[in-house]
């Protein structure tokens, strides 16, 4: 199954969660993302909407002798489509993982310009 | 990472078909829609293997596709039994439970298989995504979806255990493919139509297929829904009344009459356990009593069992009254209750002293015939005073439902058994004498015969188990004396007949009745005003004033009706104190108490006419005699015949006049006036219908006094069947009739050879004064009637109106019926 690798289906399948804050320079976006790899995620703005997508892939199945007792972890492709009161473009993105969050820091365009 | 990415949403989702290999799970009986979530259990070992692969990927994706329905079997389905199109879906969660696998698959996109790469050890194939369904016409598909939705709401409302966000959910779903695909999963439309719809290619196509599918699961539900309520409406009506029942019961119990169902069967069962009864009934009473027990107080069966069981409780089925059978006693008993009938009381005694010897026989089951008042029923009083039994009696006149006698089966609301049990229970003892009143006014019609019922209570052989039909149990009938009394025999069935005893009651002559008047009647009607012996005395030429000119009757009721009207006149002059010694009538008071005779004694017409005869007829009243009239029509043909007479009557009229034509030169008659003159028969009164053979002789001698000119004797009467060859027959009734006739002032009678035997029942004071002339042949009636000579010139004719006759007769009809 190796070539599953490459599909890239169309259809959303999970939708983590996640914490807006306001701060007073801009925002701070907290994830629910653990065991997503940072090369496995997109972050995309467009207007006032902040995009994140990506997929949760299960490397430890791929161990000889190893099988699933219990599954309850989502894998694949996940999207979050996160919405703010005004436009964000042109803001400047930050972004780290940290103890399976991805934190998300938004400056406010006048600052980042700079 | 961050990427400028200007590809919009629609573009990204959208990705361009691929092309690649993947584990497959096929389904059975289920399919999975892109965009819905779905429980799947799977334990078949390739398809647990396919799974497993799918598991050790990194994406955790699987292939589902559908098995063909009609290749669902047992075995590992072929590449060939599942259809090309299905989903590809995300595992989300999975747990193992023994050997199965519970997964939950969320569907992705829809994709079509390009071809099966491997079969074991599980299935694998190449598949191509199939694009997202695609609106071909944009205002049909809005159309259906609205036309989708208003259906939906109906069914929501159908189905009130939806949890509220499922509405929301549905309802506010707009985009037309998911909400098709989520009913899809949701519903139970078939694997087929499923399918069909995972491979529709528009939307359009979609919203049709879906359409057709949601009105048809409509249509069940709300069928469903009907039946439903409906049911719930009777579980409704019931658990009401249990609810109602239950209360009823504590707001007894709260009053003190707690259990009265329990109570009352309690007793019954004590009742029951006390009562001798035999011991098939005690078996039938148990198990009605055990039926009552488990009844509530209010089924309608409760009280009909109870009834039922109350009954079987009073009925004497063992109970006899003591036998003190004294035949002397007995003698005197029926002496003291009734004046002469001799003959009779022999009869009885001879049957009771069968009882007396035979106790454990059977009793035997008398039938008294005979006319009104004669003491048909009184003498069945006296036999069961003289054994000393209760008496008891039932009318059977006008009873013409079989159901009278034997009872209603207990299914019919208001059964009741029949009369014979009534009245035993009424008597409380199995040996009564009971008397069946009126035998013969049985009727009968489509609701059955009573008489046949009466065959198997009066037959000695079956009922000793007779069945009513409201006990169904058999009660021994062999006990009870039966005591028949009818006013005619012919009425009575032949084989009813056959079973009983006949005991001929005739009517009382004028002596008897003096006697009966003087020993009975009138210390009765006495006693019953109220008066004493001292107060009232009738002498013996009024009694036989009373009886000759203000009764007529063969029995003695008029009679005592008409002493008792005396005795109440006198009463009043006693009450009021105008008669303060003894009242003594006479004679010649009885005018002044009773006002004028109402009767004129029957007295033969002197001197009747050439033409005329007197015959003597029965009645069930008695006798009467009659006149029978014959006058020539010269020039006229044939024979008319009046007086509403019956066929017999009017055949042996013919007969007669045969007779007479074919005898002419005997009798010294022209043949040519019979030939050539009608004759005209007539017997007044006549308005009463008439019919019998017993005229035969009268009419005979009419039409000989007729043709010869001989004048009839006025004080001979007669009575007589003739036939063609001349002979005479005898006839019934002969008691009675010479009573009419004596009555009537004849001193002479003419009667067949045959019936001389009957000669003796007739009183020794009437006999004494007759003459009787015993006929073999019309000859010797003839010479015995006629007078010698011609006294009155040949054809004449002589036509008497019988006013006197008639108006006698006035509102009184009667059937003049041979007996």
């Amino acid at each position: 199954m190796g070539s599953s690798k490459n599909v890239k289906p169309s259809g959303r399948l999970w939708y983590p969660s996640a914490d807006v804050y306001q701060t007073p320079d801009g925002w701070l976006v907290k994830v629910e993302l653990a065991g997503v790899s940072a090369e496995d995620t997109e972050i995309e703005i467009q207007g006032n909407v902040l995009y994140i997508a990506g997929t949760r892939r299960d490397k430890m199945c791929k161990a000889v002798g190893v099988s699933y007792h219990q599954m309850e972890i989502t894998y694949s492709r996940f999207e979050k489509t996160l919405q703010f009161p005004a436009s964000i473009e042109g803001a400047s993105i930050e972004h780290n993982f940290d103890n399976g969050l991805l934190i998300i820091r938004l400056w406010k365009g006048e600052k980042a310009k700079p | 990472m961050a990427e400028e990415n200007t590809q919009n949403q629609t573009q990204k989702t959208t990705a361009t078909p691929q092309r690649f290999e993947i584990a497959v799970l096929p389904l059975q009986n289920t399919t999975l829609f892109p965009e819905t979530v779905v429980p799947l259990a799977v334990g078949r070992e390739r398809s647990v293997k396919a799974v497993e692969s799918a598991l050790a990927t990194e994406e955790k994706l699987i292939c589902c596709i559908t098995t063909r329905t009609e290749n669902v079997n047992g075995q590992d389905a072929k590449p060939s039994d599942i259809y090309e199109v299905g989903t590809i879906g995300n595992i989300k969660r999975m747990m193992r439970a023994e050997d199965v696998l519970q997964l939950i698959v969320q569907g992705i996109d829809r994709v079509r298989v390009l071809e099966w790469t491997q079969e074991r050890p599980y299935l694998k194939a190449k598949v191509e995504i199939l694009p997202h369904p695609a609106i071909s016409d944009n205002e049909e598909v809005e159309a259906l979806k609205r036309n989708i939705q208003g259906m939906i709401q109906e069914a929501l409302a159908l189905l009130p255990q939806v949890p509220p966000e499922v509405r929301m959910a549905v309802m506010n779903q707009n985009n037309p493919v998911q909400l098709a695909y989520f009913l899809g999963s949701v519903l139970d439309l078939g694997a087929e139509n499923e399918q069909k719809m995972l491979e529709a290619g528009t939307v359009d196509e979609l919203l049709t297929l879906m359409h057709a599918s949601l009105a048809r699961e409509l249509e069940i539900m709300q069928i469903r829904s009907k039946i439903a309520t409906e049911a719930q409406t009777e579980m409704d009506k019931s658990q009401r009344d249990y609810v109602l029942r239950q209360q009823l019961k504590a707001i007894q119990k709260e009053l003190g009459e707690d259990d009265g169902e329990r109570a009352e069967a309690a007793q019954l069962r004590e009742r029951l356990e006390t009562a001798d009864l035999p011991e098939e009934v005690r078996k039938e009473a148990d198990r009605e009593l055990r039926r009552m027990e488990q009844l509530p107080q209010a089924a309608p069966d409760y009280h009909v069992i109870r009834t039922y069981l109350e009954y079987i409780l009073e009925l004497p089925w063992k109970k006899s009254s003591e036998e003190k059978l004294d035949l002397n006693e007995a003698r005197r008993i029926l002496d003291e209750d009734h004046y002469g009938l001799e003959d009779i009381k022999d009869r009885i005694l001879e049957s009771l002293a069968v009882v007396k010897l035979r106790p454990d026989s059977k009793s035997p089951i008398i039938l008294f015939v005979g006319p009104p008042g004669v003491g048909k029923t009184s003498l069945g009083r006296s036999i069961a005073r003289a054994l000393g039994r209760e008496f008891d009696r039932i009318s059977l006149g006008g009873v013409r439902d079989e159901a009278e006698l034997r009872g209603h089966r207990r299914t019919y609301v208001g059964a009741r058994p029949g009369r014979i049990i009534q009245t035993l229970r009424r008597v409380k003892v199995n040996n009564p004498v009971l008397m069946l009143d009126e035998i013969d006014k049985l009727g009968n019609d489509y609701r059955g015969d009573p008489a046949a019922a009466l065959l198997e209570i009066l037959d000695p052989a079956q009922n000793n188990s007779f069945r009513d039909h409201y006990l169904d149990l058999p009660f021994d009938l062999s006990k009870v004396f039966f005591i028949a009394t009818a006013n005619q025999l012919a009425p009575i069935p032949a084989p009813l007949r056959d079973r009983m005893e006949i005991i001929s009651l005739a009517g009382y002559s004028d002596a008897e009745k003096l006697n009966i008047a003087k020993q009975y009647l009138i210390p009765r009607q006495i006693k019953e005003n109220g008066l004493s012996d001292e107060q009232l005395e009738i002498t013996d030429d009024a009694i036989n004033l009373l009886t000759a000119r203000y009764t007529r009757e063969a029995g003695v009721r008029q009679l005592e009706r008409t002493v008792g009207n005396l005795a109440r006149k006198v009463a009043l002059r006693v009450a009021q104190g105008t008669a303060t010694e003894k009242v003594t009538i006479t004679a010649g008071d009885i005018k002044g108490f009773l006002g004028a005779p109402r009767f004129y004694p029957e007295e033969a017409r002197n001197d009747l006419p050439a033409g005329v005869a007197t015959g003597m007829a029965w009645t069930e009243m008695g006798g009467e005699v009659l006149f029978i009239e014959a006058t020539m029509l010269p020039g006229g043909g044939g024979l008319t015949l009046t007086g509403q007479l019956g066929e017999v009557m009017k055949e042996s009229a013919m007969a007669a006049r045969s007779y007479l034509w074919s005898h002419a030169q005997e009798f010294g008659i022209d043949p040519n006036a019979i030939k050539e003159n009608g004759i005209h028969l007539h017997v007044p009164a006549g308005a009463i219908p008439k019919d019998g053979p017993s005229a035969g002789v009268t009419m005979a001698s009419a039409m000989a006094s007729l043709y010869t000119g001989r004048k009839v004797r006025s004080d001979t009467a007669m009575t007589g069947e003739i036939t063609l060859s001349g002979l005479v027959f005898p006839v019934g009734g002969i008691k009675e009739k010479v009573l009419a006739a004596h009555r009537a002032g004849i001193r002479r009678i003419i009667l067949p050879q045959k019936n001389e035997a009957d000669i003796e029942e007739i009183p020794e004071d009437v006999r004494r004064e007759l003459q009787i002339f015993p006929a073999v042949r019309i000859n010797d009636v003839l010479d015995a009637a006629l007078q010698d000579a011609p006294t009155e010139p040949e054809g004449k004719n002589y036509v008497i109106q019988d006013v006197e006759r008639r108006s006698e007769r006035t509102g009184e009809t009667f059937i003049a019926k041979e007996k």
